[in-house]
């Protein structure tokens, strides 16, 4: 049963891509100018003979069903094409940049998982207090705050006015560190950004997990527990826990859906060079292949993390069934 | 903390860690691009980052000093016979490309006559006035001209006419040449790696023909995206140069303030750049000269230089900057800060305030800079014609679609900035020669300005041989163009150029990092 | 009165009403206020807050922060209603004809849902902004159309659950038409959860807004908060007020925005969970 489920979920997968490449495909035919357009000006100038000359080159100058029937098989062999504008296979510049967004979601996945079940237990535990008051407002105000100026704010007080953290990129420039002094500074460099990405999910992780311990404190085998003797504290790890994990789970798989747009802003604040802001990168310059590729490559990953996540589902609950 | 931070503040000093170098970094100049150049066939694109980069690559035949004076280069020695017709160059014989292959009187011929004037519009200019290129032997070009043309040596500064290789591009499609991605010349530097999102990287020219020379053992040029990241850079020490509008003048106070940094305001006086507005002239109220003279007062250059530029740059009142020897102050007529004056005219032309007071509306093509210097002399403009009840349209663009209208004509106004080149036949004549009108080439007379006595007098002073003669035509010259407002002069730029104090010896002249490096060494 | 009762028990949604009346009455009264607009120049740039005559100091062409920040408060009130107003529009419209008729209908709606959850919005907004060129017009479209899905799928839901209900089946025997019953049945009953989602959008959209004029996407000729902290990257280095005062400006209306959106939680859901 499993295996059908897998196997339908992939087809949808690829359905889903192939949704993506002719919406976008389309979309991006609406912009003025085309690539002709940005290279003759990259070039320095724009008479109409090297323009057309381009166009025939790059093949632009075929019907738009021929275009995209030749894109669409060059992608189902695995190749994203090729950017003009940098003169690289689209997949090369994007697999350079996806670690480090990876990388930087995921330190931050973990830093607000640990502090928001950290925030959400304290808060829990005497519903109603000053603490729990706190922390909900606290909560509240990190969800107003615009995720660009919470980063913006973080780089003033630690970069500009401190000193102590770097604000910039993933690494220092021109260092060319190597092995564990590397991960140290990339490590320094991750700091400001990680944690500006995490504050916005911790409220939401500390809320779920305060309203999911609170339901579950009420329920039977909870009771049965504290009547079995077990002391507060072991009654709320074991059992609360392990039972406030689905809305976690749910919440992390739709932080890591929202992957590339949620990281655009503070990747873009702290010149974090991933996806986010090659997406950026490429929107300004109007470099539709790589535009094309990044959309496709997360739409494919945001359907995988789903799939990860509901399979994660099933297996922390096997009340659930895949279907 | 607030102490601290009035310290830090005070001395602009960044107090996370500052790079500890070994001695093999040391050696070595970290320079940064702003963005990656789309190749780099210096001729082909002659922009800020290409001077930066080929300059330490290509070289010309003669050196210049601050007074403008020519020295020799790779040309050991040079005379102009006397009727001006005739510049002989005798070149160095010592003198090799990156690849070996020596250098000739071959190359000036080839680079000269056939892919500087094919590729770079300012040399299509100046070199027009060459009839032909002699090579008598393999060590003297003899250049002989049409008619005399008193900018000819100055046409050769810099990145005005760099040496290329005849060997490599004779023959072959210049722009498709793969030697435009490893570059060959004849420089300090020569071309080591390109890796493409990172970095290029430029390496000793150990067969360099200058002895003692290059000081250092190569260039790094990273990219760095942002004038933030690079103002931490230099901060921090990763980074020893920031040129030019590397750095937004905003936080020229912080660089200034900096023990660690030297700044430069004289760098970049080769190039004579001056920050103007261009209007499409073909078009109504812009074809009327009461309407851009109304602009002219409606602006106040003061605040723009002291406020948006922060101080960094002198008010224009001539095509021609002030600090080069044929300004005259005198000859110019000058339109200063008046919006009651640029009332009057606007309603002399008949543009008086209709409904919300708007007399026209229309539209100003910005630079894309991202938000930095540019963009907020657009927005005070903007402001500044408001108060004198013009409708500005800020219209933001992308560089692709910049070059494209301009050079097609498609805008109402646009900003812009023109550099001189050494002598107003080389950097300003482009602009304003009727001759120069070309649909679908951007940097060229776009305005569409056309008069007959201004051509003249520019060919004229071009081929006057008497000095006071070349005066007295770009006095004249001056007094109509300024009259005619041909043209919308803001500021005179004086682009900054930071260095780190651990380097010396980097700005040798008025064209700063165009001249390269070579002779830069530890301090 | 039971409904406005319940509403205004909460402090918080009281404090966030009356914030949110008074930014409004900001933004309605800034001309009034103020003798000048917000791009008058009216000085030396980078004048600290407190400088004579600048309550919030001066920006980076020196504009009167303060003005700036009264006059953001329109475009952030602006896009945000109106986008809101855009995509509850649409998605009122989609929701209601896929949640009442079903079937194939529906699953196509679903399906286009789905496909804009897994694309990245804000990446797609981004597209969809620069290639309509940034404007005023763009930015509201722009965030209707990558924000409609949210509310088409509430209104789904409920349609779903309340077509089969008895009033619906005795509408159809009166022989009224399925528009009819669409919008003077089902539609009024709907409408609490619509409204809940929508006060929670109009607080998002502002922070959409904000991103997007921080990136430059937004209307170069209007300035907002989001437009004033994208320019003040450089001067902040030199000069925190320019990033601080707007930022915070956003925070207090969102907030603001977000506690009456809880207070109409409580007060349309009082079964809902707290």
């Amino acid at each position: 049963m499993k295996l059908r489920y897998l196997v339908a979920r992939l087809v949808k997968t690829v359905l889903v891509v192939i949704a993506v490449v002719l919406l976008s495909f389309f979309l991006i035919r609406l912009a003025p100018g085309d690539t002709a357009t940005v290279m003759a000006g990259q070039a320095g100038f724009a008479d109409e003979a090297f323009m057309k000359s381009l166009r025939a080159e790059y093949g632009l100058d075929q019907p738009v069903p021929v275009q995209l029937w030749k894109y669409l098989s060059t992608v189902a062999h695995g190749d994203l094409g090729s950017s003009f504008v940098r003169r690289q296979p689209v997949l090369d510049v994007i697999l350079e940049r996806l670690p480090n967004t990876l990388l930087l979601n995921g330190f931050a996945l973990l830093v607000a998982i640990a502090g928001g079940v950290v925030m959400g237990m304290v808060a829990a535990r005497k519903p109603g207090s000053a603490a729990d008051a706190a922390m909900t407002m606290l909560s509240m105000v990190f969800y107003a705050m615009p995720q660009f100026w919470l980063g913006m704010m973080a780089m003033l007080v630690f970069s500009v006015w401190l000193g102590w953290l770097p604000p910039f990129g993933l690494e220092t420039m021109g260092a060319d560190y190597t092995g564990l002094a590397r991960l140290g500074d990339i490590a320094v460099h991750m700091i400001l950004p990680g944690v500006t990405l995490a504050l916005f999910f911790l409220a939401s992780y500390a809320r779920l997990t305060r309203a999911a311990m609170i339901e579950v404190a009420d329920q039977d085998f909870v009771k049965t527990a504290r009547a079995k003797g077990l002391s507060e504290r072991q009654v709320a790890r074991r059992h609360i826990l392990r039972n406030a994990l689905m809305p976690l789970i749910t919440y992390a798989g739709l932080q890591a859906s929202i992957l590339v747009g949620g990281s655009v802003l503070v990747e873009n604040v702290f010149s974090w060079p991933g996806i986010g802001t090659l997406a950026y990168e490429a929107v300004q310059s109007r470099d539709n292949p790589l535009l094309l590729g990044i959309l496709i490559v997360t739409a494919t990953l945001v359907c995988l993390f789903n799939l990860i996540t509901d399979i994660a589902y099933s297996i922390a609950d096997p009340r659930v069934e895949l279907s | 903390m607030l102490d601290r931070r009035a310290v830090l503040g005070g001395t602009g000093l960044l107090a996370f860690p500052a790079q500890a170098w070994s001695a093999d970094k040391r050696r070595v100049i970290n320079a940064m691009m702003t963005d990656e150049p789309a190749h780099l066939n210096y001729p082909l694109f002659n922009t800020r980052i290409m001077q930066e980069i080929c300059g330490n690559i290509n070289e010309s035949l003669l050196l210049f000093d601050w007074q403008f004076k020519p020295h020799p280069n790779l040309a050991r020695a040079f005379e102009m016979s006397p009727d001006g017709l005739t510049y002989t160059f005798h070149l160095r014989p010592d003198v090799l490309w990156h690849d070996g292959v020596k250098f000739t009187a071959r190359d000036v011929a080839f680079s000269c006559g056939e892919i500087l004037p094919q590729l770079n519009p300012r040399s299509r200019n100046a070199f027009s006035h060459i009839d032909r290129i002699e090579t008598p032997d393999a060590y003297t070009a003899v250049f002989r001209l049409k008619e005399p043309f008193s900018a000819f040596l100055l046409s050769l500064m810099a990145s005005s006419a760099p040496m290329m290789p005849a060997h490599i591009y004779q023959g072959t499609n210049f722009r498709t040449n793969p030697f435009n991605f490893k570059p060959i010349g004849t420089g300090p530097f020569k071309f080591a790696e390109w890796r493409r999102g990172q970095f290029i990287h430029l390496a000793r020219n150990e067969r360099y023909w200058r002895p003692g020379q290059p000081g250092m053992d190569g260039i790094y040029y990273r990219l760095c995206a942002t004038p933030e990241q690079r103002l931490v850079a230099m901060e921090s020490g990763a980074a020893d140069f920031a040129m030019a509008d590397d750095i937004d003048t905003v936080v020229n106070s912080r660089m200034v303030a900096n023990p660690n940094v030297v700044a430069r305001s004289d760098a970049f006086n080769g190039t004579g750049e001056i920050s103007i507005m261009e209007m499409n002239q073909r078009r109504w109220p812009f074809s009327d000269r009461r309407f851009r003279a109304a602009f002219m007062h409606a602006i106040d250059r003061n605040f723009l230089v002291n406020a948006i530029s922060f101080g960094l740059g002198k008010v224009a009142t001539s095509p021609i900057p002030s600090n080069l020897p044929y300004y005259d102050e005198k000859a110019v007529v000058k339109y200063p800060f008046d919006p009651a004056r640029a009332r009057a005219l606007l309603d002399e032309m008949g543009l008086k305030p209709k409904l919300g007071g708007v007399r026209h509306r229309f539209g100003i093509m910005m630079i894309p800079d991202g938000g930095g210097y540019w963009t907020r002399a657009a927005h005070y403009i903007k402001q500044a014609m408001s108060d004198v009840g013009l409708e500005v349209n800020l219209e933001s663009t992308d560089w692709p679609t910049f070059s494209r209208r301009s050079g097609n004509w498609e805008f109402d106004v646009d900003c812009n900035s023109y550099g001189q080149y050494g002598d107003p036949a080389i950097g300003t004549a482009r602009f304003f020669l009727s001759s120069n009108i070309r649909k679908g080439v951007p940097q060229s007379n776009i305005q569409g300005y056309n008069n007959p006595e201004v051509d003249e007098l520019f060919h004229k002073a071009a081929v006057a041989v008497d000095p006071a003669e070349v005066q007295k035509h770009y006095s004249r010259l001056q007094y109509v163009l300024t009259r005619d407002v041909a043209m919308v002069w803001l500021y005179e730029r004086k682009p900054m150029f930071f260095y780190n104090k651990r380097l010396k010896n980097v700005i040798m002249g008025p064209n700063g990092p165009a001249d390269g490096f070579g002779a830069t060494v530890l301090a | 009165m039971e409904l406005l009762r319940r509403f205004l028990s909460r402090p918080t949604t009281l404090f966030g009403l009356a914030i949110f009346l008074l930014i409004v009455a900001i933004a309605l009264g800034a001309p009034f206020l103020f003798s000048r607009g917000p791009f008058s120049i009216v000085g030396m740039p980078l004048l600290p807050p407190g400088a004579p005559g600048l309550l919030a100091g001066s920006d980076v062409i020196g504009r009167d922060m303060a003005v700036g920040l009264a006059y953001g408060a329109r475009i952030s009130l602006l896009v945000g209603i109106a986008s809101t107003i855009c995509a509850v529009g649409i998605g009122v419209l989609l929701g209601a004809v896929a949640g009442y008729y079903g079937g194939w209908v529906d699953d196509l709606l679903m399906r286009v849902t789905e496909f804009f959850q897994i694309i990245p919005s804000f990446v797609l907004l981004m597209v969809l902004v620069a290639f309509m060129q940034p404007s005023l017009e763009s930015t509201v479209i722009g965030i209707a159309l990558v924000t409609w899905p949210q509310v088409a799928r509430v209104v789904r839901g409920e349609f779903l659950s309340l077509r089969a209900r008895e009033f619906v089946q005795a509408a159809r025997v009166l022989g009224m038409r399925d528009g009819a019953i669409i919008f003077t049945q089902i539609l009024p009953n709907a409408l609490p959860p619509i409204v809940v989602v929508s006060s929670m959008m109009v607080g998002s959209a502002i922070l959409t807004e904000s991103a997007l004029a921080f990136l430059g996407l937004g209307d170069p000729n209007l300035l907002s908060w989001g437009s004033m902290i994208g320019s003040s990257r450089s001067a902040m280095w030199v000069a925190w007020w320019t990033t601080v005062l707007p930022g915070l400006c956003i925070v207090i209306t969102v907030l603001a925005l977000n506690f009456i959106g809880d207070g109409l939680n409580d007060a349309l859901n009082p079964r809902g969970k707290r």
